[in-house]
């Protein structure tokens, strides 16, 4: 059996990569060399006539040189650094969420009120519910705008349904931090409403806006090409 | 058989290697054979065309060469698929199919896709 390692060492010269991975190009070059020249020898090619057509396979060793060179040398570009994930779950959910808001911001501004329902009469102490009716009719758009983009960046039916649900997540996780950081911070709010205020929050600002949510992203939630 | 242009062929490379891996690991020479195998010849990747388009796409992360024993007894590098290589698949058949079916207005050309 030839060396090829050796031959192929000759043709490329020193590559002055990493020892290792010189090395293991050589190896791995020299294993389908031998491959196709099995392949060609079970056709009836002499043994020395299939190492010179391997050989001959390659028509400027130079060039594959430089393009093995370029490729191991050169920086992956932002294109690949920005992952699967950050396209797929993080910029869609960032997107749904930034429009949400400027949507809720802008309601608040040219829109007609919400609709406030205290649970006591006691309206300076008690939570109250919030209907915000026209903001929870435009969420189907922002729910479809990022279950789509989601899965139109190869993600899966959970990341296409995170990405549309994160305005809502977004809030819940603001609550949650907000609770206990009042019953440390603010000393106004009466501790025996913190739950009742959390439970409200979370009813009117995460429960029911996900409704919506998952009403626009519903005809989007498919499983990607690649995995159906 | 007729000769396809360089970029045509590693961007159509890209998927042919994406599509193959999604079904099981394979080395190198194991690739450019069922390449040649299933589009009847048209598309052929020899060792200087193959080699330096798996380094990129394993340098992107798509694929992962891993040193194993073959039925030959032989160690090869089987590349597999990644994670993130499997979710390249459904953007760049889309893009490819977008590819074609743009063709095909204009020029007529049909795909089997």
């Amino acid at each position: 059996m030839p060396d090829n390692q050796g031959l192929i060492r000759e043709r490329l010269g020193k590559l002055g990569l990493e020892t290792r991975r010189e090395e293991e190009i050589l190896r791995e070059l020299g294993e389908h060399l031998a491959d196709h020249a099995a392949a060609l020898e079970a056709r009836g090619v002499t043994p020395d006539a299939a190492a010179q057509e391997v050989l001959e396979s390659v028509s400027n060793w130079p060039e594959l040189r430089n393009e093995i060179l370029r490729v191991e040398t050169e920086e992956v570009t932002m294109d690949y650094r920005l992952n699967y994930r950050s396209k797929a779950l993080w910029l869609p959910a960032l997107c749904a969420l930034t429009l949400s808001n400027v949507l809720l911001a802008l309601m608040q501004v040219f829109g007609p009120l919400p609709h406030f329902y205290w649970l006591s009469r006691d309206m300076s102490m008690r939570p109250y519910f919030t209907f915000f009716v026209p903001w929870l009719i435009s969420q189907p758009v922002v729910g479809a705008m990022a279950a789509y983009w989601s899965r139109r960046a190869g993600g899966a039916v959970l990341h296409q349904l995170l990405a549309a649900l994160a305005p809502a997540i977004a809030l819940l996780g603001l609550f949650v931090l907000i609770i206990p950081f009042s019953i440390i911070l603010d000393k106004h709010v009466a501790h025996n409403i913190r739950l009742t205020a959390f439970l409200v929050l979370t009813a009117t600002w995460v429960l029911l806006p996900s409704v919506p949510l998952l009403i626009g992203a519903a005809p989007f939630l498919r499983k990607p090409q690649a995995q159906a | 058989m007729i000769g396809i242009d360089t970029r045509i062929k590693r961007g159509s490379g890209e998927l042919a290697i994406l599509a193959l891996l999604n079904q099981e690991p394979l080395h190198g020479y194991e690739i450019s054979k069922r390449i040649a195998q299933r589009t009847a010849g048209v598309l052929q990747f020899n060792l200087a065309s193959l080699y330096p388009l798996l380094y990129r796409m394993e340098k992107r992360g798509w694929v992962k060469g891993k040193w194993e024993e073959a039925k030959s007894g032989r160690k090869r590098r089987y590349y597999h698929l990644t994670r993130n290589g499997k979710k390249q698949l459904a953007p760049l058949r889309e893009k490819w199919g977008m590819f074609f079916q743009a063709l095909h207005r204009i020029a007529g050309v049909a795909h089997a896709g």
